[in-house]
């Protein structure tokens, strides 16, 4: 009787899971304030951690300019898209995103957008380019950051803590 | 406290007809090591307080008793008051033995049942060092044995090392049954409530053939106690405050001895908030328990018993909300931190994810049959539910659903026969199915971390023991078939489900040999050979492991690891003073699994992770225990304790991870002769605890080296308050007094904050 109760059981195959807070895409549109063609930058990962490798395309930025940029975020695994921007947004208070560049390249940021509290989220920036230089910019989307933290709501991450939800880094020419 | 004691006790009653209230109750007390007569000790008939004390001799005298139902309650210094239970009908003549201290008796004796007499090592914490500290975890309360070390996850999460051993590689046995759950996490802990357990129980073995389980030799043993044979309701009371989390722990048991069945029931529950390092709160580690057990006994005849065991036990625990990491930066942030981020001012008892709950049913049915006077039966049904959720900080609301979601059902059937033939020889031999059936509760919006499963096993083993005067012969052999079926699921796109199936047979051999020199010197002489197939986490594991921040992927081709390991241990005991034991192993481990970092980092939207595969090495374990009780005057007890160990990753030429450093225990304890109207059994100790860096470590095997060595001071004192016929046992532990700052290589929180500071542990326990 016990054999037979321990081979009877029989497995039923899983359903894979609906991953909806995923976060596979990452658009980072810049469109000059004075009018003119859009910049875009993607980072594109559709398998989530591991599987392929993510697909990035970088851009080109023109010098002495004003940008008027803006984050998007898909999830693209899921269809229709689900577009996670929306979430962040409504967690504004939760969430800011950073702006860092490497030392030689030539250009600064400021955030636009704020929270309830009024400190920053960063979805939307302006973005001034200087000279002609090229570097690498780093954006990092930070869940839970202490925005009252010493130099957090200027956009230093130093002291942001909270845990990183969005880390990429694009080439980017100013020419 | 760890000499005081389990009980022994036996009595032989021999009486002569007597009058109405003119019985005399006459005795003699012995050590059931040394069979020396117990003088001073004091006794208590508790229905009519007569009392009497035991001479030189251990003899002692109770006139003009009224026949009747009596508990006599025994008390002696350095040993746990006993109260024994028996009717009066005419005069008496009682033979109690006491167990006077534990490190002074042979294991044999401290189980309290023969089967357990063989070659192999075993350690023992009893019930009152237990019920002292049962605020701690089980592997907590087991560590205080040599060579036995934790892996933890903060002070609510710990799991048990025995000889650089853990988690799959060991077995954890709950009154008989393999505890279940998801044992292969580096911070699940084993769903057990040590105040269940009677004693606890470390089998420093080899091979372990008795039992299933995927071990490599060393097995835990919780074995909750016998129900008194006591036809009135008695029980215990325990309270323990513990001032480091401000956490309080309430204990009841209850037991009885029915004219048709007994029972026990024993409820525990916990409630604990913020820990504190020497200068901060740690925030998010409350911790809640509550547990229950319920133990049912019935005997239909001299030869058939029947018992049936339920627990359930359920927990929910917060994890340092500074640790909760998203990826490479904020570790390398957070390592870089002196203070953990998210640390707050104030104490809290919140619990907020990241957290665990967890909740475990374990059911069990047990008969005994003695088919004739040496030949016995045991079947053992047992089954296990485990739900295991783990919570997240998540966006868009999502904390509050589990991350992870795992529900597994475990059943279990054994078959246990032993002979025993005329000349000495002993026969053992069994069966053994397992079925395990893991399920991902879906909702968690994750690609699950381990796929569902059903694994199942059957097993058959034969052990023989030849016992010849002073030497004692043990040899056995186990088979194993085991049938995996798995489903991990891919993260491409559209997601697939696969089917995966895998075999294996698994054969174990052990040998062993007891050889008494003389009355003084003992030698155990261990070795076996083990197999263990992979599980299902090292075989289809796949994706982001949260709390090491690295992608880990598992390996479908591994192969069953398999050991050697061999075990000399050596016991010297001089006269009733002193007591030496030196235990030293050496196991190699062919096709050791382990995870190994790749140079490659994987891109994900989160930044690079590094990546672990499941990897096979050869691996070597040696290392030494070394125990030696000193008992100068019956007043005083020494205790020092050392462990040694080395692991090794032969083929790269590394340290394995996760192996303890050397270290060192003092422990010194006075035991006061004040027997006072109020304050008895004064006791007052002070212990030094070293612990060693692990060295062995690289800094391309882990992402921070092993923190320092560091030495901690305890202080202790226990007393017993007497208030007319009640007696309330009393303890108060002060640890790490000096509140010291250090960081611990085997608790992962070392990333990210101190280990704990000053705390002060008060119990009270009270008897009826």
């Amino acid at each position: 009787m016990v054999v037979a109760l321990f081979s009877s059981c029989k497995k039923d195959e899983p359903e894979p899971d609906n991953e909806e807070e995923l976060i596979t895409t990452l658009i980072y549109t810049l469109t000059p304030e004075n009018g003119g063609t859009s910049v875009v930058f993607t980072f594109r990962d559709l398998d989530g951690d591991g599987g392929e490798v993510p697909v990035i395309v970088n851009g080109v930025l023109a010098a002495n300019t004003t940008y008027d940029t803006e984050i998007q975020l898909l999830n693209e695994a899921e269809t229709p898209t689900e577009v996670i921007t929306t979430e962040v947004k409504e967690e504004g208070d939760e969430h800011q995103l950073f702006y860092s560049q490497t030392v030689d390249l030539d250009m600064s940021f400021a955030y636009v957008d704020v929270d309830d509290n009024g400190d920053p989220i960063g979805i939307v920036t302006k973005l001034e380019t200087g000279v002609a230089s090229s570097g690498m910019y780093k954006i990092t989307l930070r869940h839970e950051p202490n925005k009252s933290a010493t130099g957090v709501s200027s956009g230093d991450i130093t002291n942001a803590g909270g845990s990183t939800d969005i880390e990429v880094t694009f080439d980017v020419i100013i020419q | 406290m760890k000499a005081l004691l389990v009980v022994l006790f036996s009595f032989v009653i021999t009486s002569s007809f007597s009058q109405h209230c003119s019985i005399t109750i006459k005795g003699h007390l012995y050590d059931t090591a040394t069979e020396e007569p117990l003088e001073f000790a004091n006794l208590l008939l508790e229905e009519n307080l007569q009392g009497a004390a035991s001479d030189i001799d251990g003899h002692f005298e109770l006139e003009n008793v009224c026949p009747g139902d009596y508990h006599l309650r025994v008390s002696h210094i350095g040993c746990e008051t006993q109260t024994f239970f028996f009717q009066i009908k005419n005069d008496t003549n009682l033979h109690i033995h006491l167990n006077h201290s534990s490190e002074l008796l042979d294991e044999v004796l401290v189980h309290g049942h023969e089967e357990d007499h063989s070659s192999a090592v075993s350690a023992t914490i009893d019930e009152q060092q237990i019920s002292k500290s049962a605020n701690e975890n089980l592997a907590d309360l087991l560590s205080s044995i040599a060579g036995v070390a934790t892996l933890s996850n903060g002070a609510g999460i710990s799991k048990p090392i025995v000889h650089g051993l853990f988690g799959n590689r060991i077995t954890i046995l709950n009154n008989e049954v393999e505890q279940a759950g998801q044992q292969w996490g580096n911070d699940h802990a084993p769903e057990i409530d040590p105040f269940v357990a009677n004693h606890l129980s470390v089998v420093k073995g080899a091979a372990a053939l008795e039992y299933g389980g995927s071990n490599l030799g060393s097995i835990i043993l919780v074995e909750p106690g016998n129900i008194s044979d006591d036809p009135h309701l008695h029980g215990q009371l325990n309270y323990i405050y513990n001032s480091n989390g401000r956490g309080s722990n309430f204990n009841t048991q209850f037991e009885q001895k029915l004219a048709a069945f007994s029972w026990k029931l024993t409820t525990t529950f916990k409630n604990q908030g913020d820990s504190k390092s020497s200068s901060y709160f740690l925030r998010n580690t409350g911790r809640r328990e509550a547990n229950v057990a319920l133990q049912l006994e019935k005997h239909w005849s001299s030869s058939w018993a029947t018992n049936f065991y339920y627990s359930y036990f359920s927990t929910t625990i917060g994890i340092l909300r500074g640790s909760h990491i998203g990826n490479t930066t904020d570790l390398s942030l957070a390592l870089e931190k002196e203070v953990p981020f998210f640390t707050e001012e104030k104490f809290s008892r919140e619990i907020d994810a990241p957290k665990q709950e967890v909740a475990h049913h374990l059911a069990k049915f047990e008969a005994k049959y003695l088919i004739s006077e040496n030949k016995a039966l045991k079947l053992i049904f047992a089954s296990q539910l485990n739900d295991r959720k783990e919570f997240d900080i998540r966006r868009g609301g999502r904390s509050e659903t589990p991350a992870l979601s795992l529900s597994q059902w475990a059943h279990s059937f054994d078959a246990k026969y032993s002979q025993e033939s005329a000349n000495n020889l002993l026969l053992k031999g069994g069966l053994q199915l397992r079925l395990k059936d893991n399920t991902n509760v879906p909702g968690t919006g994750f690609n699950p971390l381990i796929p569902d499963f059903r694994k199942s096993s059957i097993a058959a083993y034969a052990i023989t023991q030849k016992d010849l005067e002073n030497v004692l012969l043990e040899l056995g052999a186990r088979i194993e078939q085991q049938s995996l079926l798995a489903f991990p699921i891919t993260n491409t796109v559209p997601k697939e489900v696969l089917r995966e199936e895998r075999n294996f047979t698994n054969y174990s051999l052990s040998a062993g040999l007891k050889y008494s020199v003389n009355e003084a010197l003992s030698i155990n002489l261990n070795t076996g050979l083990a197999q263990r197939s992979p599980e299902v986490n090292e075989l289809y594991s796949n994706g982001l492991h949260q709390g090491v921040s690295g992608i880990e992927r598992g390996n479908a081709n591994l192969q069953p690891e398999l050991s050697l390991k061999s075990i000399i241990s050596i016991d010297y005991k001089w006269k009733n003073k002193a007591l030496l034991n030196i235990l030293a192993y050496y196991q190699n481990v062919d096709d050791f699994i382990y995870l190994e970092p790749q140079r490659e980092f994987e891109l994900t939207i989160r930044g690079a992770f590094p990546l672990f595969l499941y990897r096979q090495t050869k691996a070597r374990i040696y290392g030494l225990d070394a125990n030696f009780h000193f008992e100068p005057t019956k007043h005083l007890r020494m205790n020092l304790k050392y462990a040694y160990i080395k692991g090794i990753d032969v083929t790269n030429d590394q340290g394995l991870l996760n192996i303890p450093g050397n270290n060192a225990n003092f422990e010194i304890n006075y035991f006061s002769d004040l027997q006072g109207k109020f304050i008895r059994n004064f006791q007052l100790g002070a212990e030094v605890q070293h612990q060693n860096q692990q060295k062995d470590i690289s800094v391309d095997q882990d992402f921070a080296l092993p923190p320092e060595a560091y030495t901690l001071l305890n202080f202790k004192t226990a007393f017993d308050i007497h208030i007319g016929k009640d007696e309330l046992k009393c303890a108060i532990t002060l640890k790490n007094a000096l509140n010291l700052k250090y960081r611990d290589y085997l608790n992962r929180l070392r990333y990210f904050a101190d280990d704990l500071g000053r705390n002060i542990v008060f119990r009270v326990n009270y008897k009826f």
